[in-house]
């Protein structure tokens, strides 16, 4: 198994605390299925992911998980207001060419949106560019750039700055250091590897 | 799954080998959606594996409009040409006959030895033609589900089709939400656009517009071959691709001096008229025209022109699959079937494939293709 495997699963305590029994959860960036696997095993929900990957796509027809090939933002137009309890965004904000109008979509799709993400305010990532000008290799950024997708990285301050901006309510968040296990209780913007935050409208 | 364990699936696969098909013959009126009828209908029909005992692993495929019952094996040792999914139907093939009973029938309405226009009509004596009664996807259906009942099979494991084929599949889960245990439904949609009805009824024109047709009453032994050829190569360039044809004919040439000017020049102008030629004698003229027409009447969308209100009845799994090189029926077609499913709260997936063979990809073997069936049948 993967090391990293148990790594990537590093959000599902938390966001299997905020997802009630019974949920309609869609999860945009799904992967391999594993969260939506995970959240209708504990709390029986209807979940549905999405991923634009063909293997990720079969990985979760393997899990029994419902998932759609495609655009996330395409999908989302499809659904009316609040049809969905949950959106979850687990580490594929990053990945979006729209962040700001997928996630105002998300929220009128969804009653509430999770969103995961590596803190790129995180004290080694601004210590590796002041120290040798480049991102470097550390626990949240595993990889060298060019064997990582096309992403978009930002900080937790900056998300929530953004989050004020469009009036999103923040109802909690979560921050995790840098081994993405123990909670980081200060200084997030500094110290968090990982945050986790849960919108409303 | 890495490439080895592919290979290794590969190598475990078996054949059905030689088949026999059957007759299901029902004595009964069959009454049509349209309010015509026929006093008794005939579906012939191939099976492939067991029956278990709990009748409950029974697999219906559902050919698409130019398909039949032959869907695996082969009629005769010496025969090479094999059922139109041998790929895809047999021991430890993705549609695993050591597990299922597959059931492949050939359409009511088609010329394949099922009941259709090309039929004797017992009443008169003499055949159908136009006096058959005006057929819909919906009649295909509920006569498949006369068979199913004569096979003593209450619910299918699954239903599986690719284009026509595809909108049985969908049909069947709609019509018989509780018969159907899950559903695979390839290359198809809900409703034909305006392109697809506008390919079906250039090949109807030519059909209709051959003095050979006679207003249906061509006689036995007899085809308005001319239409009916030319219908078929243009339906033929709609099931590929620009892609696929490329890399298939390019512009090579077959006679590069043709005697006439107009003669055969290039590969695929010999292609397609070959195509032509075989299909006259394989398949019925009016056949042609009654099942393209119920191809393009066919519309799953209710009367406010939802899909979801039509839906909203589906309780099986069910997974559609579009080619992103089909424009014949394209991946929206395919794709909004599932949005709407997910709408209603449905367990459905979509799954796109990246072949650039056209609509056929779903009758061509792919590693991609025999593993998301493989794994969405073995869940």
């Amino acid at each position: 198994m993967n090391p990293n495997s148990k790594k990537r699963q590093v959000d599902f305590q938390v966001i299997a605390q905020w997802v009630n029994e019974g949920d309609r959860v869609l999860d945009l960036g799904c992967g391999r299925g594993v969260l939506l696997e995970y959240l209708i095993q504990k709390k029986a929900i209807y979940g549905v992911g999405v991923d634009i990957d063909f293997d990720k796509i079969l990985s979760c027809v393997k899990r029994r998980v419902p998932a759609y090939h495609g655009d996330v933002g395409k999908l989302l137009a499809q659904f009316e207001d609040n049809s969905f309890d949950r959106v979850i965004f687990s580490r594929s904000v990053e990945l979006l060419d729209d962040p700001d109008t997928i996630l105002t979509d998300a929220l009128r799709v969804g009653k509430r949106v999770t969103v995961g993400f590596v803190n790129h305010g995180y004290w080694k990532n601004r210590f590796s560019f002041l120290q040798t000008g480049s991102r470097g290799i550390n626990e949240v950024y595993p990889k060298p750039w060019y064997e990582t997708l096309r992403a978009n990285h930002f900080s937790a301050l900056e998300f929530e700055s953004y989050c004020s901006a469009r009036n999103f309510k923040i109802e909690d968040k979560v921050y995790l250091r840098g081994d993405w296990r123990n909670e980081c209780k200060v200084l997030p913007n500094l110290l968090a590897g990982y945050a986790i935050y849960d919108l409303a409208k | 799954m890495n490439d080895s364990e592919q290979a290794a699936h590969f190598s475990n696969e078996g054949e059905v080998g030689v088949v026999e098909y059957q007759d299901f013959i029902s004595r009964k009126p069959f009454q049509f959606e349209s309010g015509g009828s026929i006093p008794e209908l005939c579906l012939r029909y191939e099976t492939y594996g067991r029956l278990n005992e709990a009748k409950d692993n029974a697999v219906l495929l559902c050919h698409a409009l130019t398909g039949n019952h032959h869907a695996a094996g082969v009629h005769s040792i010496d025969e090479r040409k094999q059922g139109w999914w041998n790929f895809m139907v047999g021991p430890g093939k993705p549609i695993d006959t050591s597990k299922y009973f597959v059931i492949c029938s050939n359409v009511l309405g088609g010329c394949s030895g099922s009941t259709g226009p090309e039929s004797i009509n017992p009443v008169t004596g003499t055949r159908y033609n136009l006096d058959f009664p005006k057929l819909t996807v919906g009649d295909m259906v509920h006569a498949q589900a006369l068979l199913i009942d004569h096979l003593g099979i209450d619910r299918l494991h699954s239903v599986i089709g690719g284009s026509m084929g595809g909108m049985q599949t969908l049909q069947w889960t709609i019509a018989y939400p509780e018969r159907v245990g899950s559903y695979i439904a390839l290359a198809c949609c809900a409703r034909h656009n305006a392109q697809a009805i506008a390919f079906n009824d250039t090949g109807r024109q030519a059909i209709i517009s051959d003095p050979g047709w006679k207003k249906g009453n061509y006689p036995d032994g007899e085809q308005p071959g001319d239409g009916l050829s030319v219908a078929r190569m243009m339906a033929h360039i709609t099931y590929l691709s620009d892609a696929g044809m490329e890399a298939k004919f390019g512009r090579k040439r077959r006679h590069r001096d043709a005697d006439e000017h107009f003669d055969v020049e290039f590969e695929v102008e010999s292609y397609l008229r070959y195509q032509g030629q075989a299909f006259v004698s394989r398949f019925d003229a009016n056949t042609y025209l009654y099942l393209t027409k119920a191809l393009d009447r066919f519309d799953m969308h209710g009367p406010e022109g939802t899909l979801d209100e039509t839906l909203k009845v589906v309780t099986a799994p069910g997974l559609m699959v579009g080619f992103t090189s089909d424009w014949l029926y394209p991946p929206q077609g395919n794709r909004e079937v599932v949005e709407a499913l997910l709408r209603l709260g449905k367990d459905a997936t979509y799954a796109e494939l990246a072949m650039d063979a056209g609509h056929d990809s779903f009758l061509l073997r792919a590693p991609k293709l025999d593993n998301l069936i493989r794994s969405f049948l073995a869940r």
